[in-house]
């Protein structure tokens, strides 16, 4: 990439911030007070849910609970279906999302029960890693709820998100972000 | 419900994505009245914020179908919902179909004949081609129809692209620059591409055609008037049947609005577009609006496609680029060029990644979860090169979009669609995957895989004919009872080649607007 291209970028950005000053308040970072406001209670999750989404998510991608699994997941539950970000849209998965969620945890902990007699956020981090990987397969014994392969994927693909799929994820991985403009909030 | 009538406007148009645009554009520089009603809501170009997770946004949530085939159609995936449709974060791959494309059935005896061929569609495409931009390499693109120059030079190939194109040499096969409706230089006072790939999240510098760059800043300029938040739920007849008369569509706080027009264009998407032709039954028309056939709804197609993963050793580059790859194959686009099988196929080499979302660096590997992921996810953000192969899928009546048993909130039955791959489908997948393999090993990958098939892009449901007792359509998009009602978008398409629709769409909606305009004694 030319540096001709990448001081047109700084332009760019530059246009970007006009455009937040036009819609006013809309282009601005996670400020503490919101940052501890979406660390709050859960508004739609339940406790125990938010437990066994934290536990499954960080199983499969280390690093999702403290990148915010549970406020991301839970807030984008709480968000009008057309501005919820969550991957499971691209899955066919029809609002409300919470529904999805729910039968999908419900499923976790009976198959969990079925194999460990415990619930699943009560399981040790090898076994927890067994039952999650053989849920890409197809449902585990005494699996309820949605299809097996499609909670894996979609709770996987939440994970990733919040992992990998903001500017301190590419920075992580170093990859150059290289925005247009940036979104208002990390989600 | 409260009904609000508006005044009578020559058009109304339904859908503001890159079908509806193109005829909005169209129509309103020659001076008739328009109004376009686009059911999402009015998106601008600070809207479309760098981030795959914002991207998603864009996409149709409601109303939805259901999927009940045997091979889902990617249906949330393939669509977009507001000012500028899907085409608002489409990656703007544009190649054209090719004249085999248009004479299936008459040549090979299975699939459909088009009700024109491609010299009929060749000056809309140059015109197209013109007025948006296209960048590409006539001369190195060996494959392509005749036609007009690009009018911009090729998208560059970075380290991604170059090492897989060695790969594709070493076979024996050819590379191109992929033709895209990229800016690679300022055009028409719009800028250059940045090589970044956000092409996913839509592309807000507007040097990717986006409708909200190209024909609906035009339209608009023109005198065109665009309703968001306007859902049509119907197209109303006269007493008769034999005319539209205009639409009725549910706007903002629910309320009911009638919108009286001479002519209606439906550009609402593959899976909207018969859904509102089935719910517009009267006495006169039982089955749907253009279903004397008994072939509204059928014919739907998604492309069947795979992505083949190859890890490297060298710094691939792999976030550089557009979206939708820097290099195309075409070599085995003769319809009989794949043993066993009827039908095309092509590569797009070398697609720009993100680390996370459906196409992204994560997704690449859904097996991997664990210590292990991180491991991966680094080793891939320098190594991981990818191409995704297009195949062609026939057209088989039984895919088809129906009305299912579910309501929206409007009251209204929401489209069920039912679709599977035939057989050639799969054989053209199995040989680009074996073909995939061979290149990414030769390319110098340690290691290669592929991705399940996905369907890309949906086309069929109102398919154009030359004969009304086996098609919606006439070859202008009217529907062959109902002539002063449009189809416009990628419905009309009897089959679907191996190529992006996209560019296609664009010419069909040219050549439909400007018949509009040449016939409106008819319609006024
Ligand atoms: C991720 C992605 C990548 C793509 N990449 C490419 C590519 O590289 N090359 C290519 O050729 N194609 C590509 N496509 C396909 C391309 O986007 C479509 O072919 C194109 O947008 C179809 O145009 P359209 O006008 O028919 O539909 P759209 O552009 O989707 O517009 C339809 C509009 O109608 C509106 N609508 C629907 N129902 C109603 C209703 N009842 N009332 C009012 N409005 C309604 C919708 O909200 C939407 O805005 C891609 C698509 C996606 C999703």
């Amino acid at each position: 990439m030319s540096a001709a291209t990448l001081g047109r970028r700084g332009l760019i950005k530059a246009g970007a911030l006009t455009i937040a000053c036009m819609v006013a308040g809309r282009l601005v970072r996670v400020s503490p007070a919101e940052a501890h406001a979406m660390a709050a209670v859960p508004q739609v999750l339940s406790p125990m849910e938010a437990e066994t989404l934290g536990h499954l998510c960080e199983t499969m991608v280390p690093g999702a609970r403290a990148a915010g699994i549970a406020e991301y997941v839970d807030s984008q539950l709480a968000a009008d279906p057309s501005e919820s970000l969550l991957i499971a849209r691209y899955f066919g998965v029809l609002p409300p999302f919470r529904d999805f969620y729910a039968a999908g945890f419900a499923g976790l902990d009976a198959a969990a029960k079925a194999a460990h007699e415990k619930p699943f956020a009560a399981l040790a981090a090898d076994p927890a890693l067994t039952l999650a990987a053989s849920l890409l397969a197809g449902a585990p014994s005494g699996w309820t709820g949605p299809p097996a392969r499609l909670f894996y994927l979609a709770l996987r693909g939440d994970a990733v998100d919040v992992v990998y799929g903001t500017q301190a994820g590419f920075e992580m991985l170093g990859v150059p972000y290289m925005e247009h403009i940036l979104p208002p909030r990390r989600w | 419900m409260s009904k609000h009538a508006n005044h009578e406007v020559d058009v109304v148009i339904v859908g503001a994505g890159a079908a509806g645009s193109v005829h909005a554009a169209v129509l309103a520089a020659a001076g008739r009245s328009v109004v376009v009603l686009e059911g999402g809501p009015p998106r601008k170009l600070g809207d479309l914020y760098s981030s795959q997770l914002w991207a998603r946004r864009l996409k149709w949530t409601a109303p939805a179908a259901s999927d009940v085939g045997a091979d889902g159609a990617g249906v949330s995936f393939n669509g977009g919902h507001g000012y500028g449709g899907a085409a608002i974060h489409h990656y703007a791959v544009w190649p054209r179909l090719h004249p085999a494309d248009f004479r299936m059935a008459s040549e090979h005896g299975r699939g459909l004949d088009w009700p024109i061929g491609y010299e009929t569609l060749r000056p809309f495409y140059d015109r197209v081609q013109a007025d948006v931009g296209v960048a590409g390499d006539a001369a190195q693109e060996k494959w392509r129809p005749p036609g007009a120059a690009y009018p911009l030079p090729p998208v560059p190939a970075f380290a991604q692209g170059q090492a897989i194109a060695r790969g594709f040499e070493a076979r024996g096969l050819n590379t191109a620059p992929l033709p895209m409706a990229i800016l690679t230089q300022e055009y028409q006072g719009r800028p250059a591409c940045l090589m970044d790939g956000w092409c996913d999240a839509g592309c807000p510098t507007g040097a990717l055609a986006n409708p909200l760059v190209t024909y609906i800043p035009r339209a608009l300029q023109a005198g065109a008037e665009f309703r968001a938040d306007a859902h049509v739920t119907r197209v109303l007849m006269d007493g008769a049947g034999a005319r539209a008369i205009g639409v009725e569509y549910v706007g903002a706080g629910g309320v009911r609005h009638i919108q009286r027009a001479r002519a209606v264009v439906i550009a609402a998407f593959a899976i909207e577009t018969p859904r509102i032709l089935f719910n517009s039954a009267t006495d006169k028309h039982a089955g749907g609006l253009g279903n004397a056939s008994g072939l509204l709804g059928a014919y739907l197609m998604a492309h069947p496609s795979i992505s083949v993963f190859g890890m490297f050793d060298q710094d691939m580059q792999n976030y550089l680029g557009p979206t939708g790859g820097q290099l195309l194959n075409q070599d085995h686009f003769a319809k009989d060029a794949t043993p066993g099988a009827l039908g095309s196929r092509q590569w797009m080499i070398a697609q720009a990644l993100k680390p996370n979302d459906l196409l992204g660096i994560a997704m690449s590997r859904p097996d991997i979860i664990g210590p292990a992921l991180d491991q991966f996810m680094r080793k891939a953000a320098r190594g991981l090169g990818n191409m995704v192969a297009l195949c062609e899928p026939l057209p088989d009546a039984a895919n088809r979009v129906s009305l299912g048993a579910a309501r929206d909130a409007h009251g209204l039955p929401l489209a069920q669609i039912t679709h599977r791959y035939g057989n050639d489908a799969k054989t053209l997948i199995a040989a680009a995957a074996d073909e995939g393999a061979a290149i990414m090993k030769a390319a110098g990958a340690s290691e290669n895989w592929r991705s399940p098939i996905a369907g890309q892009h949906l086309m069929g449901g109102c398919i154009m004919g030359a004969d009304p007792a086996r098609s919606v359509t006439d070859s202008l998009g009217r529907l062959h009872d109902v002539p002063n009602l449009i189809v416009a978008g990628p419905s009309l398409f009897p089959t679907a080649s191996a190529v992006n629709p996209t560019f296609t769409v664009h010419a069909l909606a040219l050549r439909s607007a400007e018949s509009l305009v040449r016939d409106w004694a008819q319609f006024g």
